[in-house]
């Protein structure tokens, strides 16, 4: 088995999402998984940002590499955003997290241009929770990457589950600055990919704690099996990480 | 004994079988579950398809030696050409159940229509299952104030809210008795939730299954296993539950 790499993981303490990040590790070590992209919980995502973003980081520096940390920061918040994000990434923040739903904006709403400009900027791939209905859809995310050639997006969960029959078209469409990531995909669901899109494109993760990692690797093998699908289980996503500048 | 919930008769098992349902219930056999709740497909994207998709569903289920148990659709669109619909299934052809998708059907739940249809579920004992989680529709709380209303009818929440919906579907679940949940969708967190969070007596279990080939009964029985369910939630949740829900006799549960 290939060096396995989460694109997404939650180590959160509250509500449904808590994980101290021994479980973590111990939950990556039984599905395989080498290195996994940790991000902020909800509260975080919403309102207590750049202490979700610390906290992200500091459990990444005692992680022996093995924890990438993500950072997020709420659109409304204008100017200071920026200064959020690059203490973000002073601290090692490899990606940007936002989720239109948590912190109340339309992926399309002029609100993100300075966020989304400053990203392109920095080369930090921007990570969009799609799925929600109002505020996460993926066809919403691709009209804003085809506005921002120069940053990099990662169209999350892919919009499971009711923009599934969106995904094909937009497969097809998206410019070549958005990426797929494919947890709370449904591993069946994967022949839906096959041949839809450049492989270079997909990238796996598992939204642990809310699945289980080592059932997504299990059942992702099975529909897409990991000796055959490297970039999708790690290397696409090294390689995004790879070209940010702090 | 297992009864799976949530299926469908797709439109793929009717192309490829016709009224024969061996190898959907293969699928069953591979892991164990005994009965499934069978719902249509085609009808449910097609109004005009909708008289002959409850034959072919109806003609499927009765070659399965009681193991497939019958759901019929109707478009509450038309009332008069939905209430005689309705009528034919559950007198005629042996239906058990209701199954309605207003997303993909395009229709709102909350009107004088839904609420005769509502009534004769009642009389015929046979529950609604909702497709929910999705707006405008299909939000579990639109279902709950249909379920107060009709608090004979039994109203299931086909998804539980899947994954953003789901603390909406509890909330639906708390504010009407005759709400029930299927644990056919929401993560493993969210579903732990709703294990310890809901009416133990309104859980039921399903998968999707045969809305395509894909094998989807195989991974969702997995993500149970990661909910550390006990021995009584089991039971209820894979047997007693849905018997009670759709009124099965013995010789519906013989497993032979």
């Amino acid at each position: 088995m290939g060096q396995i790499v989460d694109a997404y993981c939650t180590p959160g303490t509250e509500r449904e999402t808590p994980l101290p990040p021994d479980d973590l590790l111990r939950m990556m070590d039984e599905a395989g998984i080498e290195r996994a992209v940790i991000a902020p919980e909800d509260r975080e995502m919403a309102v207590d940002n750049a202490s979700g973003n610390a906290r992200m980081i500091e459990l990444a520096d005692r992680s022996a590499g093995r924890f990438i940390p993500a950072c997020t920061v709420n659109p409304w918040r204008g100017q200071d955003a920026r200064r959020i994000v690059h203490d973000a990434l002073a601290g090692g923040a490899k990606m940007l997290v936002l989720s239109p739903m948590l912190q109340g904006f339309l992926p399309t709403d002029e609100l993100t241009d300075p966020l989304l400009e400053l990203a392109g900027e920095l080369r930090l791939p921007v990570y969009f929770h799609t799925g929600p209905h109002a505020t996460g859809a993926p066809t919403q995310v691709v009209l804003l990457a085809s506005r921002f050639p120069d940053t990099r997006f990662i169209l999350g969960h892919c919009g499971s589950t009711d923009y599934a029959d969106d995904m094909p078209a937009i497969l097809q469409a998206s410019p070549p600055n958005v990426w797929f990531e494919l947890s709370l995909v449904r591993p069946f669901a994967m022949s839906t990919y096959d041949g839809m899109v450049d492989e270079a494109r997909l990238i796996f993760g598992t939204s642990a704690p809310r699945n289980v990692p080592a059932v997504e690797v299990e059942h992702f093998n099975r529909h897409w099996p990991i000796a055959d699908h490297p970039g999708t289980y790690g290397q696409n996503i090294t390689a995004l990480l790879a070209e940010v500048r702090s | 004994m297992i009864v799976d919930c949530h299926t469908h008769w797709g439109d793929c098992y009717q192309q490829q079988d016709g009224s024969d349902p061996t190898r959907w219930l293969e699928m069953l056999d591979r892991y164990g579950v005994t009965h499934g709740l069978v719902m249509p497909h085609i009808g449910l994207a097609h109004a005009g398809r909708i008289p002959l998709d409850n034959n072919q569903v109806a003609a499927a289920c009765a070659r399965s030696n009681g193991r497939m148990i019958p759901c019929c659709t109707v478009h509450p669109h038309d009332r008069d050409e939905a209430l005689a619909e309705l009528n034919r299934c559950l007198t005629e052809l042996g239906y058990r159940a209701i199954k309605f998708h207003p997303w993909l059907q395009g229709f709102s739940i909350n009107t004088a229509v839904m609420d005769e249809i509502c009534q004769i579920a009642a009389e015929h004992d046979a529950p609604i299952i909702f497709h929910d989680g999705t707006p405008p529709y299909s939000l579990p709380s639109q279902m709950a104030l249909l379920a107060r209303r009709h608090p004979h009818t039994q109203i299931v929440l086909g998804h539980f809210g899947l994954f953003e919906h789901w603390r909406e579907a509890m909330a639906a679940m708390a504010y009407a008795d005759n709400v029930w949940g299927c644990l056919c969708s929401p993560y493993p967190a969210a579903m732990r939730q709703l294990v310890r969070r809901c009416d133990p007596s309104r859980l039921v279990w399903g998968t999707d299954t045969g809305f395509s080939f894909a094998d989807m009964m195989g991974y969702r029985l997995r993500l149970m296993d990661m909910l550390d369910l006990t021995d009584d939630d089991r039971h209820a949740i894979f047997e007693a539950n849905p018997v009670r829900l759709l009124g099965l006799k013995p010789d519906d549960t013989r497993e032979d």
